[in-house]
């Protein structure tokens, strides 16, 4: 294999297409960086929910002397009710830790953030004692809530997830839809690319011909062209990882995190590991791009 | 070293086929001129040797292998033993004589050093020993057609196939051409040449094989021309 010769038709090649070059290039830069974005979206994802889970907990309201529905049957939770509810709670296989809440340490959870007029009128009575429960595995909240929903003395079960759950949702979406336009840019830079090889290799049709006639092996014939579309998907490629970086660096690291601290933001090492992967879809889309075209041009 | 055995080409697009039920054998070492009106099949012929085209039934066999066999990795290996000049001469107008010759060998992943000793000995075989810098436009028609000559013959073939190579030269140049190929023809490899030259044809007294509407109408040792156009 002749280096020399390789490089300097890849060069030739690069040059001779110049604006299609540069069209493979934008092309792939903004379906890498879309593709990035959705990778981020979905690492967003992850890291928000592997906030929350540690914090997700499941809150058995109980009744009080003022309650109504539920299973207060009337009054105020008995000691075996609350007892039984312990119980049951601590023996189940999904349950991590219970804590137990009573009245007054409600009310000093309820009065201590706010200098709230309603703290004024209401007192510890009012409130519900209630077990703090944290799951070993937070999506199996169901069969825990089902375990104690229907005891005696239980007024409410409470699971956050319900509260992030359109949270989740709504970031499922954004990723799905950022993947989906990724997708479509993947199908127009590889449409682009192949359009671009074969203008490469009807203009070189003389050498390959010629090539071919002398008994050059199809893989020295078409390595460069391969190699071309290579390098033009890898620059596409590192410039929609900038993009990627940019998006975090302005729009995470600047603008979010500092704003809204409520949960785990992506951070510039999860970018870093999905580099290699970008790098890899990019060149890989090109090459393969252009393998294929080559075996319809350049056929034997 | 080139034989067909019952080879008939039709291509889609034509009525007649090109090749029709085409027997003949040419012996390793020979010279043969192939005759006949265009589109009698001479150009097809030389195709379906190189394995550029495949027939549409029948057997051949090129320099010991069964082409109908031969899977198509292996082709550029066949096209290396067969060397081949055209009308066009096919030079690459941005390279000097020398690299085009050169080209040649590159392509097949010669060694340098190995380049720097052949590419000069094919050139002073061929007459052009000192022009090897020129670029092609530089040069005569019967110059470039020698580099041609020297780009097929380079690597050593068994078989030089020759498609019209007098065909865009005066016949004083193309006399020229023909005792190279000769010269060429008498270090054993065995020469295929499609040709309306008559002159040609009838001074050189080699096998003449003629083919109309791509059947093989005479084959004649030492023969001439044979018709008239």
């Amino acid at each position: 294999m002749r280096f020399q010769y390789v490089l300097s038709e890849i060069a030739t090649g690069l040059r001779r297409n110049l604006t299609m070059t540069v069209a493979v290039i934008i092309t792939v830069s903004i379906s890498i960086a879309l593709f990035g974005t959705g990778l981020l979206i979905r690492a967003q994802s992850e890291a928000t929910k592997g906030y929350w889970y540690d914090k997700v907990e499941i809150s058995v309201f109980m009744c009080n002397e003022y309650s109504r529905g539920g299973n207060c049957g009337g009054g105020e939770v008995t000691d075996s009710e609350r007892e039984r509810i312990q119980a049951t709670l601590e023996d189940h296989r999904e349950v991590a830790e219970v804590f137990y809440e009573s009245q007054e340490e409600a009310y000093e959870r309820f009065t201590e953030p706010l200098d709230d007029p309603v703290a004024d009128v209401i007192n510890p009575d009012h409130l519900q004692e209630a077990f703090r429960v944290a799951l070993v595995d937070p999506d199996e909240y169901d069969g825990v809530v089902s375990a104690v929903a229907g005891l005696p003395g239980v007024q409410n079960v409470h699971d956050q997830r319900e509260v992030l759950g359109p949270l989740f949702r709504l970031l499922d979406w954004f990723q799905v839809g950022a993947i989906v336009i990724a997708v479509i840019q993947v199908v127009a830079a590889t449409l682009l690319i192949a359009n671009t090889i074969r203008l490469a290799a009807f203009s070189r049709r003389r050498e390959t011909g010629i090539m071919r006639l002398v008994g050059a092996s199809n893989f020295y014939i078409q390595l460069p062209f391969i190699l071309e579309a290579a390098i033009a998907g890898l620059i596409g490629s590192i410039l929609g990882c900038a993009a990627v970086f940019a998006l975090q660096e302005v729009a995470v690291s600047r603008l979010l995190a500092p704003n809204f601290t409520f949960t785990e933001w992506v951070s510039q090492s999860d970018v870093w590991m999905m580099v290699p992967w970008l790098l890899l879809t990019g060149v890989i889309i090109s090459a393969f791009a252009s393998f294929l075209t080559l075996r319809r041009y350049l056929r034997v | 070293m080139i034989r067909f055995d019952n080879v008939t080409k039709v291509y889609p697009t034509q009525s007649g086929p090109a090749l029709d039920s085409l027997t003949m054998e040419v012996e390793r070492g020979e010279f043969v001129f192939l005759v006949g009106p265009s589109g009698s099949g001479k150009s097809t012929f030389l195709r379906l040797v190189l394995k550029e085209e495949r027939p549409t039934s029948g057997r051949i066999r090129v320099a010991g292998k069964d082409l109908h066999r031969l899977s198509n990795w292996k082709v550029p290996h066949l096209r290396r033993r067969i060397g081949t000049v055209f009308q066009d001469f096919r030079l690459l107008p941005n390279k000097t004589v020398f690299e085009n010759v050169a080209f040649a060998l590159q392509v097949i992943g010669k060694s340098r050093r190995q380049i720097q000793r052949d590419v000069p000995a094919v050139l002073d075989l061929v007459g052009l020993d000192g022009k090897q810098d020129r670029m092609p436009d530089q040069l005569s028609g019967g110059e470039q057609q020698r580099v041609a000559v020297a780009r097929a013959f380079v690597n050593r073939p068994l078989i030089l196939l020759a498609d019209e190579p007098t065909g865009n030269l005066d016949p004083a140049t193309s006399v020229g051409i023909m005792k190279l190929l000769d010269r060429i023809n008498r270090t054993g490899t065995t020469v295929a040449m499609a040709t309306h030259d008559q002159s040609i044809v009838d001074q050189m007294r080699k096998r003449v094989i003629q083919l109309e509407h791509g059947k093989l109408v005479r084959d004649q040792s030492r023969g001439v021309y044979g018709y008239t156009r």
